[in-house]
């Protein structure tokens, strides 16, 4: 089910809740389907064995899908792409950026401390740091000019983690949203969920962002609203509303990842 | 014996889990407070121990020295916050969060905070610093407002940690609470974790659970304690029995022992 609004939002903001009165009553129930679903295709998938780590998923996984490599997952990119999310985390709380680079990486140095990535950062040359804060500052304008002001009132929450161990913890789904708004106490479903890209929204983006939706319901019991993704590159934002049909679908790509991961190893 | 209620952390099941707690829960007397400063006496160290649920998952081991970073300022920032939503319910949660962070910058300006506490550490940070802070304390609250928006019975933001100092045993106790819940005349403390349980997260419960019951002045057990994990949407539960009173007791102690153990090796 795709919701429709009656004028073109002008903010990214304002597409992700939608309206109001259109919103459905919160389903409370297919969460449980969903976990039989997922026990069920791990059960088919590893049998009675016994791993000796879990097989970890994440959205990244279903990402790259059936690809051998994936030029999102170079160092550059990965530093780009979570200095964007830092920069989304900060107008998150109304915080003006200025200088998007140094703002972005100094609230990445305070939450890390240290760490493999941040020293990459910091031995780049002259000319490989200024290409980086040059792509940094891009995708951060585009991401500035496009998500408008988040009301407090929306309970914005960012980088939102979520664990979720099934098959008896052998295997184990992590999640991290960038960004969360709407409350999960109310009668009808509010919760939206979006994702910043720094890569073009392509079909792994659209598996990532069901599988933010599939994980959320595992989480909570209960079926969010709305899962979004935007790309800094492209300025381009594609919303899905969540429905079974979406998780289910998710449920099995999950499985499809699983089964690529095992005969992997 | 000791029991330990293992659900998934939906409104319902934590209603459940507070309607059901046992309506008899149990008193510590002073033997009880006696006995427990014996056993902390007889753990040989000359430095003040203290002690937590934590300290009692790790067994003893040492962790890292503390630093104040936005995941350690959170949970002190975002209670704060949620207790003055309790004195002006017309604030949003965001609003409460940036008072709460303003205030603690007012007590560094006016100079009555001392080296190392959070109001200092938040004056000496810069403008995104502080706004990825006051996004975990967001975060931070947020859960803990949508946990307790969905309980049925009254309840309350926990005005502190409950902190309890062992009587000539040079040992302090701290126990983590964040939510405290009012059922006809009994109390079923909620305490929320970041990340998901592990196998030594039922020990962490108890002895959280003894800790609360010291700190009573009447030195009554909680009918329940419940911790969640949000992260993993997972809830455990422990009751206020004397054998959960016990076992959260000889953990701790235990703890104490193991602390002292790896403090000699390390001396060695």
């Amino acid at each position: 089910m795709t919701t429709l609004t009656d004028s073109t939002p002008r903010f990214v903001v304002d597409a992700l809740r939608g309206e109001r009165h259109r919103r459905p009553l919160v389903d409370t129930t297919s969460a449980s389907g969903l976990r039989s679903i997922l026990e069920d295709g791990i059960f088919d998938v590893l049998g009675g064995e016994r791993l000796g780590a879990p097989l970890v998923i994440r959205a990244s996984s279903l990402r790259q899908l059936g690809q051998s490599t994936d030029i999102s997952l170079s160092p550059f990119a990965r530093i780009r792409g979570i200095l964007v999310n830092q920069i989304l985390r900060l107008l998150s709380v109304g915080t003006s950026v200025k200088c998007p680079f140094d703002d972005a990486l100094r609230a990445w140095r305070l939450e890390i401390g240290s760490g493999d990535l941040l020293e990459y950062v910091d031995q780049l040359g002259g000319d490989e740091r200024a290409r980086l804060e040059t792509d940094v500052t891009a995708h951060s304008i585009t991401l500035v000019r496009s998500l408008g002001p988040v009301p407090s009132r929306w309970l914005p929450r960012s980088a939102v983690r979520a664990t979720q161990q099934l098959g008896g913890g052998a295997v184990i789904l992590r999640d991290v949203i960038d960004l969360m708004v709407g409350t999960t106490t109310g009668d009808v479903a509010s919760v939206a969920l979006f994702d910043v890209t720094t890569s073009p929204l392509g079909e792994g983006a659209e598996r990532a962002m069901r599988y933010h939706a599939l994980v959320q319901t595992l989480r909570t019991s209960l079926v969010p609203l709305r899962t979004s993704a935007f790309s800094t590159a492209t300025g381009e934002m594609w919303s899905l509303d969540v429905d079974t049909e979406l998780l289910v679908r998710s449920a099995r790509e999950v499985l499809a990842a699983l089964e690529l991961q095992r005969s992997a190893s | 014996m000791s029991a330990l209620l293992h659900r998934r952390f939906t409104r319902s099941d934590l209603n459940a889990l507070i309607e059901d707690a046992p309506a008899t829960p149990v008193t510590l007397t002073d033997d009880h407070r006696r006995s427990l400063s014996a056993r902390f006496r007889a753990v040989p160290g000359s430095e003040h121990r203290r002690l937590d649920a934590w300290a009692v998952e790790q067994a003893g081991r040492a962790s890292r020295a503390f630093r104040w970073s936005p995941s350690t300022a959170r949970r002190v920032l975002g209670g704060g916050a949620l207790r003055r939503i309790a004195v002006r319910p017309t604030l949003s949660i965001g609003e409460a969060v940036s008072d709460e962070i303003t205030d603690q910058l007012l007590r560094a300006a006016s100079g009555y905070t001392r080296g190392g506490s959070l109001s200092s550490w938040l004056a000496s940070t810069t403008v995104p610093e502080l706004g990825l802070i006051t996004a975990e304390a967001l975060n931070w609250a947020t859960l803990v407002a949508e946990t307790a928006e969905g309980i049925e019975c009254d309840w309350r933001v926990a005005p502190s940690d409950a902190f309890y100092d062992v009587a000539s045993a040079r040992t302090t106790l701290r126990g983590r609470r964040d939510l405290m819940v009012a059922r006809d005349d009994l109390r079923v403390i909620v305490r929320v974790r970041a990340g998901t349980p592990g196998k030594s997260a039922g020990p962490g419960l108890r002895s959280d659970l003894t800790i609360e019951t010291l700190v009573h002045p009447q030195g009554l057990a909680p009918a329940r304690f419940v911790g969640i994990w949000p992260d993993a949407g997972l809830m455990l539960s422990v009751d206020g029995t004397m054998g959960d009173l016990r076992c959260g007791a000889r953990d701790l102690v235990r703890t104490a022992v193991a602390q002292h153990r790896f403090r000699a090796l390390i001396a060695a």
